[in-house]
Parts: structure tokens; C-alpha cells; sequence
């Protein structure tokens, strides 16, 4: 009796289940976390920052289940391209480059290319650079930024911390990316705090914003992520992540 | 058929010398006496300690106990320069030991143009000198490897003279060789003997020993067990282990 | 002196066997395929493979520099280590095996992070040189065991030949014993040659600019992640083919005497 019960709760159960699963559709994200505030592993081991957070609050509101997997920057759009994600929630700046290859999201946000150097050096202007040698991470538009910089020597990083490491030992001179990171790094990492700083932004024609690229062609998802991206902007759920996880630049 | 040696002083003086080689005793309270020109030959069964005895001579092997002076240095002291008393020690081996990647010349000059700074040319011709009182002159340019077992040793015998020594140590120098080569390798020895060179030989060679020996060291188990001329040994050895070691092998 | 030849495999080797004669061996057709096949890519598809091979020349300089460089500093570290190896003193024989033991328990991808980061965070050297020097610590220890064994590989004879003439220990390391060993030594040193050619590719994570780091640079800003590799594999396959090839000729000419 007590066997044939339940079985029928667990029948019952597994039927539920399957069908809240049918209706939510789960949408698996690709993010290199190793890009504080927005995206990085905190000391559980657990993916956090604004991003993350801002998916979850997407997902209950767009009605989609989110999933993030880690993944290294380098590859993460051939990754994207080979399907093996659906999305990629990883500060991704929108360029005309990158939209030949990929769909985006409506921006969620924008950024700037900060310029970090150590404290004590008088660097001010895209000017000062002038045989100087900048790092940034491999295919970020901060390495970009750098590259078209004149008269600077553009050294590609696989990650940003590294890069920062370098600037602390005094290998490089600048390392270019954006704002938040740079002020994540510069101005709250204890280690850094005091020697270093963020020297200026680098102006820029037009303005840089975060998007989140799914795979050419791929409707459904888009539209998922602009329904649930809307509606969170709406509702102020977005100012209120954003004041937890972006610290003031200047 | 050679003088009584004159000069009292010895050549070569080792008292009481023993070696172990963990509860082996190799060399046990040895004593023995090579006066300048002396032809000593030492024999025994294999294992008897005579080959270690020769190379205590230039200290290849090291003695646990004892005296052992040569040409007026005590080589068992750290004060002894070692290597300028093995320039006036020639050494030749049972396994020949020419080095295969110089000629048969470069052999012969190595040492001195290096140890004695004798210019090049000088010990050239004095190499070549050699090598045609070994009677192999033809091979001079050649690599040991296309030697013969007796070419090679008697070019070992020529490398050793280019040192000029004052005393030629042979270490059952036929041993390895076919029988039909044993005789020019013994003639060169013979040759030697008669223009006076002082020499130890450790070998089985007793028509060799009969014809050039001064004096005969009869080894066993460490031990000196019986010293006498050639005709003392062949026609009245004294000692039963003797007797019965030369009824083995004559 | 034996009649056999000792032979010491320690890594990977790739040094093919140069007496195989036949027109179509397996070097050959590897280096002929792969050249082949660059041309090909690079003048019938000019977009994007001329661009990647535009892009990566400063990266493949900055390869053959730390290779190179690394070579010369492995050798020097090799030979101190397996001298120290044999060595009767036993503090020297104790520091030189324990930075064998060290060195080898340590991927050498960890040792590139440890010491780059260390050098540069202590001692303020510059990239390139912290990336020689990793690589050549990782690559001394394997070759001091290439070093040691070659030298044991010697016939004790020789050594007694050359201290019973008066040479001491140092003149009969240099003068008898290494240019012997160095027949046994150079195959495994060539394959270690080799193997630490490819391994500069490590470097790349370092933020060294070399060819692997030129090329993911030049995918990450145009997305021909498939294009870039295959030429970037076709070129490391090219340099390994010709470094095998040199150590073969030098293994060649060391073969002028018969043991």
C-alpha cells in the first residue's frame, strides 16, 4: 500500500516536473569570470556579479531558466559558433566586427576604456602613451583600443588580472579596459589599492555598450533575453543591481 | 741477464698496505720494494689482489692502511700532488682504454702537449717516433677502432711512454687478446725491459716473466706469499699453494 | 670499449631515423605536405591566410628567440646538473638531485606561471627573459638526467686511461669523457631540442608574444579561430621537421669514429 503511494507521488512528481521544464525554456550562458564587478568566481566558488545577478532577475521575469558556464575569453565566440552555449553573458561590447559574426541584445550596459597605471607615474593623456607599453586581455576592445593607439606597444593578456599583475611588477606601463574592471582592480583590490589608479578615460566617437551575443540567426532566444532585459530595466530592478556591484568610478 | 740493480734507494716503497672492500680483505698487510730498473712480475690466481696492488701503485685504487711512496712522494697523503706523480707512472690496461674518438696519434700527444705544454709539433715527432718503435707508424692517422686487439694495445704501451715515465706499470696487458697477437704485444714489453725501463707487470705470461723478471711476487688472497727470482719460482718454489699455481697454468 | 651503442630515450622524440633512403619517408612527406599545403591555402585563399601570415612574423621571430635562447640556457644547466649528478661531493650531488626531483614533479606550465610571475614580481625581469629562464630551469633538469646518463654511459676504463696519464678530474671530464658522451647524449638532446621547441608555445599564456599568441590575437579580432590555427600548426610542424632534421645531419657527422 505504503509501496503503490508512492509510486504514484513520484509518478506524479516526475510528471510536474517535466512539464514546468517544457514550459521554461533554459538558456545557457557562457561567461569568462574573471571580469569583477561584472562577472567573476567569489570565494565559494561561485559565479557572481552584476551580470549574473541581472540574468537570474531576467530569467524570473522573461520566464527562462538561466544557466551559466565558465568559460576562457579566448574561444568563447567560436564556442558560441559551435553551439555550444546559447549565449554569451560576458561583458561583450557591441561592434560592428563582432555583429558581422553574431546577433545582440538590446545594451545593457555602457562602458568606457579606463586607462590603469601605477600611482606615481604622471601618465594623463592618450599622449603619454607614446612608447609605452599597454596591456589589456586578448580580443577585448580595450586591446583594440590600445592597438590603434599611435606610437604604443599593445601586449594581449589571457586574462586581465594578469595584465594588472604585470602593471603591478612594473613589466608593462598601462593596462587598458573598462571602467568598472579598472576601478574594481585599482580602487577596492586591496593589494592594488594606493599604487595604482585609474589615469584617464580614453574618449572614444561613439558610445560602448555591453550586449549579450547569441548565435546568427537564433529569434527565440533574442527574444527571450530582450522580453526579460525590458522588463527588469522597467520594474528598477536593474538600477538596484547595478548600484550593488558597479563602485563610482571617480 | 740484467745487473743487480746498484742504487739502494727504492722506487716504489709500499708497507704494511691494506684495502678492504667491505669484509673483503683485497690487500692484506702488503709490503713491497721497486728499486730503479727492477723488472718485478706479480702473479697469482684471479682475485688474489695483485691487479689492485698495481693500481694502488698510482693510487687508482685508494688504500685503507699503510705506506705507499713513490719516486719520494707518500701518495696516500692530500699534500701530494697526484697527478704529477701519475706523469711519471705509465699505466697500461688489460682492456687497452685508448680513446675512440682521437687518433692514434692524437692518442699518443694528448698528454703531453697538455700536461707538459710540449709544443705540437715536438710531440708529434716524438709520437711518431714511438709508434714506430711499437713498429705501427702506418696507423698513425687511424681511429683505434680499425686496430686489432694487439695494435691497440701496443699503441696503449707508445701513449703511456709519450709521458716519459720513469715507471711502466702493465695490468695483465694480454689477457683480452687473441693468442696470435699476444707475442707482438710481448716482444714491444720485452724490448722495453731491455733498455732498462722499470717495471711492475701483473700477468699470466710466464715465459715473460722467466725471461725479463728481476724478481717474482707470488699473490693469494691478499696476500705476498712468496718473492724469489724466476729460477727460485720455476725450479724451486717453495710455498704448496705456489707449487700447486704454477703445476695450474704451466 | 663495447660494441654496443647506448641508447637514452627521455621525452618525446621526433628525430626521425635519416637512414631510411627511400624517396617518399615519412619526413619528407610531412615536410613537403605541410609546405605544400601552405602555399596553397595562402595563395588561393589569400583572405584571411595571407593576413594571418602578414600578422604573425614579429610572433614567429619572438618563438625562435626564446627556442634558441632557451637551448643554449638548458644545455649550460644540463651539463652543471649532470656533472652535480655525479658528483662525489654530497652536498653538491644533493642540491643538484633535489632540483631534478623539484623540477620534474612540477608541470611545466605551472613552472612558466610560478616563475614568470615570481621573477617579475620580486626581481622586475623583463617577459621574454623570465619566459627563457622558466623554460630553461624545466628543460636543464631533464637534460642533466640526459647529461648524467651519457656520461655513465662511458667505460670506466676511459676515465682510469686519463687520470693514470695525469689528467685530472676536470681535463678528463672535458677532454675524455664528454666528447665521447656527446654521441649518446645528442639523440635525446636533439628530441629534447624538439620537444622544448613546441613547448614554447606555452610562453603564450605568459602574454609573450609569440607565433601562438600572434595568431589567437589575429582570431580573436576576425573569428577565424579554424583558419588561423591550421596555419599556425602548419608552420610549428615546418620549424620541428627542420630542427629534427639538423640534429640528424649533427648526429651524422659525430658518427666520423666507429666505438
Amino acid at each position: 500500500m505504503l509501496k503503490k503511494l508512492m509510486t504514484a507521488v513520484l509518478i506524479v512528481a516526475l510528471a510536474a516536473g517535466l512539464a514546468l521544464a517544457q514550459t521554461k525554456k533554459k538558456i545557457i550562458f557562457a561567461s569568462d569570470a574573471t571580469w569583477p564587478p561584472m562577472e567573476f568566481i567569489d570565494t565559494n566558488k561561485k559565479i557572481v556579479g552584476f551580470a549574473p545577478e541581472l540574468l537570474e532577475a531576467m530569467g524570473k521575469e522573461g520566464g527562462f531558466e538561466v544557466e551559466i558556464k565558465n568559460t576562457a575569453w579566448d574561444g568563447i565566440f567560436a564556442g558560441l559558433e559551435n553551439k555550444k552555449y546559447d549565449a554569451i553573458s560576458s561583458s561583450v561590447s557591441i561592434t560592428d566586427e563582432r555583429k558581422k559574426a553574431m546577433d545582440f541584445s538590446e545594451p545593457y550596459f555602457e562602458v568606457h576604456q579606463a586607462i590603469v597605471i601605477q600611482s606615481d607615474k604622471p601618465i594623463k593623456s592618450v599622449a603619454d602613451l607614446k612608447g609605452k607599453t599597454v596591456g589589456a586581455q586578448i580580443g577585448t576592445t580595450g586591446y583594440f583600443v590600445a592597438k590603434k593607439m599611435e606610437g604604443v606597444e599593445a601586449k594581449s593578456y589571457d586574462e586581465i588580472g594578469l595584465a594588472m599583475e604585470d602593471l603591478f611588477s612594473g613589466r608593462i606601463d598601462a593596462v587598458s579596459c573598462d571602467d568598472p574592471v579598472a576601478a574594481q582592480y585599482a580602487l577596492q583590490k586591496d593589494e592594488y589599492k594606493g599604487k595604482m589608479k585609474i589615469a584617464f578615460i580614453v574618449p572614444a566617437e561613439e558610445k560602448e555598450f555591453y550586449g549579450f551575443p547569441v548565435k546568427k540567426g537564433d529569434k527565440e532566444t533574442l527574444a527571450l533575453i530582450n522580453k526579460g532585459l525590458k522588463a527588469v530595466k522597467e520594474k528598477g530592478i536593474y538600477a538596484k543591481i547595478k548600484d550593488k556591484w558597479i563602485p563610482p568610478v571617480k | 741477464m740484467s745487473a743487480e740493480p746498484i742504487i739502494r734507494t727504492p722506487i716504489i716503497r709500499m708497507e704494511g698496505v691494506s684495502k678492504f672492500f667491505g669484509d673483503l680483505k683485497a690487500l692484506d698487510n702488503v709490503s713491497l720494494e721497486v728499486f730503479p730498473g727492477q723488472r718485478v712480475v706479480i702473479i697469482g690466481p684471479s682475485g688474489s689482489g695483485k691487479s689492485t696492488l698495481l693500481r694502488a701503485i698510482n693510487r687508482l685504487e685508494t688504500v685503507n692502511q699503510g705506506t705507499v711512496v713513490v719516486d719520494g712522494f707518500d701518495i696516500r697523503s692530500k699534500h701530494t700532488d697526484i697527478n704529477a706523480v701519475r706523469m711519471e707512472l705509465g699505466m697500461v690496461f688489460q682492456s687497452f682504454n685508448l680513446f675512440p674518438h682521437k687518433t692514434v696519434l692524437q692518442n699518443l700527444t694528448m698528454a703531453p702537449t697538455r700536461l707538459k705544454k710540449v709544443p705540437k709539433a715536438e710531440a708529434e715527432e716524438r709520437a711518431m717516433a714511438l709508434l714506430a718503435k711499437v713498429d705501427i707508424q702506418e696507423k698513425a692517422q687511424v681511429y683505434p677502432a680499425k686496430l686489432s686487439g694487439g695494435q691497440r694495445q701496443r699503441v696503449a704501451i707508445a701513449r703511456a711512454l709519450a709521458m716519459n715515465p720513469k715507471i711502466m706499470l702493465f695490468d695483465e696487458p694480454t689477457s683480452a687478446l687473441d693468442p696470435e697477437m699476444i707475442g707482438e704485444v710481448l716482444d714491444v714489453m720485452v724490448n722495453l725491459a731491455r733498455e732498462g725501463m722499470t717495471m711492475v707487470v701483473v700477468t699470466h705470461e710466464m715465459g715473460f716473466a722467466r725471461e725479463v723478471a728481476d724478481l717474482m711476487v707470488f699473490m693469494d688472497e691478499g696476500k705476498i706469499i712468496e718473492t724469489g727470482t724466476p729460477d727460485e719460482f720455476f725450479n724451486h718454489a717453495k710455498h704448496p699453494r705456489l707449487q700447486k699455481f704454477l703445476d695450474q697454468i704451466l | 670499449m663495447s660494441d654496443t651503442i647506448v641508447k637514452i630515450q627521455v621525452t618525446d622524440g621526433t628525430v626521425t631515423d635519416f637512414k631510411d633512403k627511400n624517396l617518399l619517408n615519412a619526413w619528407r612527406l610531412s615536410f613537403l605536405g605541410a609546405i605544400l599545403c601552405m602555399a596553397y591555402l595562402v595563395f588561393f585563399h589569400p583572405d584571411p591566410y595571407m593576413r594571418v601570415l602578414k600578422f604573425i612574423p614579429d610572433g614567429l621571430w619572438v618563438t625562435f628567440k626564446v627556442t634558441f635562447m632557451s637551448i643554449t640556457g638548458a644545455l649550460i644547466l644540463g651539463l652543471v646538473t649532470g656533472l652535480g649528478r655525479i658528483s662525489r661531493n654530497r652536498f653538491i650531488n644533493l642540491v643538484a638531485s633535489t632540483y631534478v626531483e623539484v623540477v620534474r614533479g612540477i608541470p611545466l606550465l605551472v613552472q612558466l606561471f610560478y616563475i614568470y610571475y615570481a621573477l617579475g614580481r620580486f626581481l622586475r625581469v623583463p617577459d621574454l627573459l623570465s619566459a627563457v629562464i622558466a623554460m630553461s630551469v624545466c628543460y636543464g633538469a631533464y637534460m642533466g638526467e640526459v647529461f648524467r646518463a651519457g656520461i655513465e654511459s662511458i667505460d670506466k676504463g676511459q676515465t682510469e686511461a686519463a687520470r693514470s696519464l695525469g689528467f685530472n678530474r676536470a681535463q678528463t671530464m672535458f677532454l675524455v669523457i664528454l666528447p665521447q658522451a656527446w654521441r649518446t647524449i645528442l639523440p635525446p638532446v636533439g628530441n629534447e631540442f624538439i620537444a622544448l621547441l613546441k613547448d614554447t608555445s606555452l610562453v603564450s599564456i605568459l602574454a609573450v608574444s609569440d607565433v601562438l599568441r600572434r595568431g589567437r590575437e589575429f582570431a580573436s579580432e576576425t573569428f577565424f579561430y579554424f583558419e588561423t590555427y591550421t596555419l599556425i600548426a602548419l608552420i610549428y610542424l615546418v620549424i620541428t621537421l627542420l630542427l629534427s632534421r639538423v640534429v640528424s645531419l649533427m648526429e651524422e657527422r659525430l658518427s666520423h669514429y666507429e666505438r
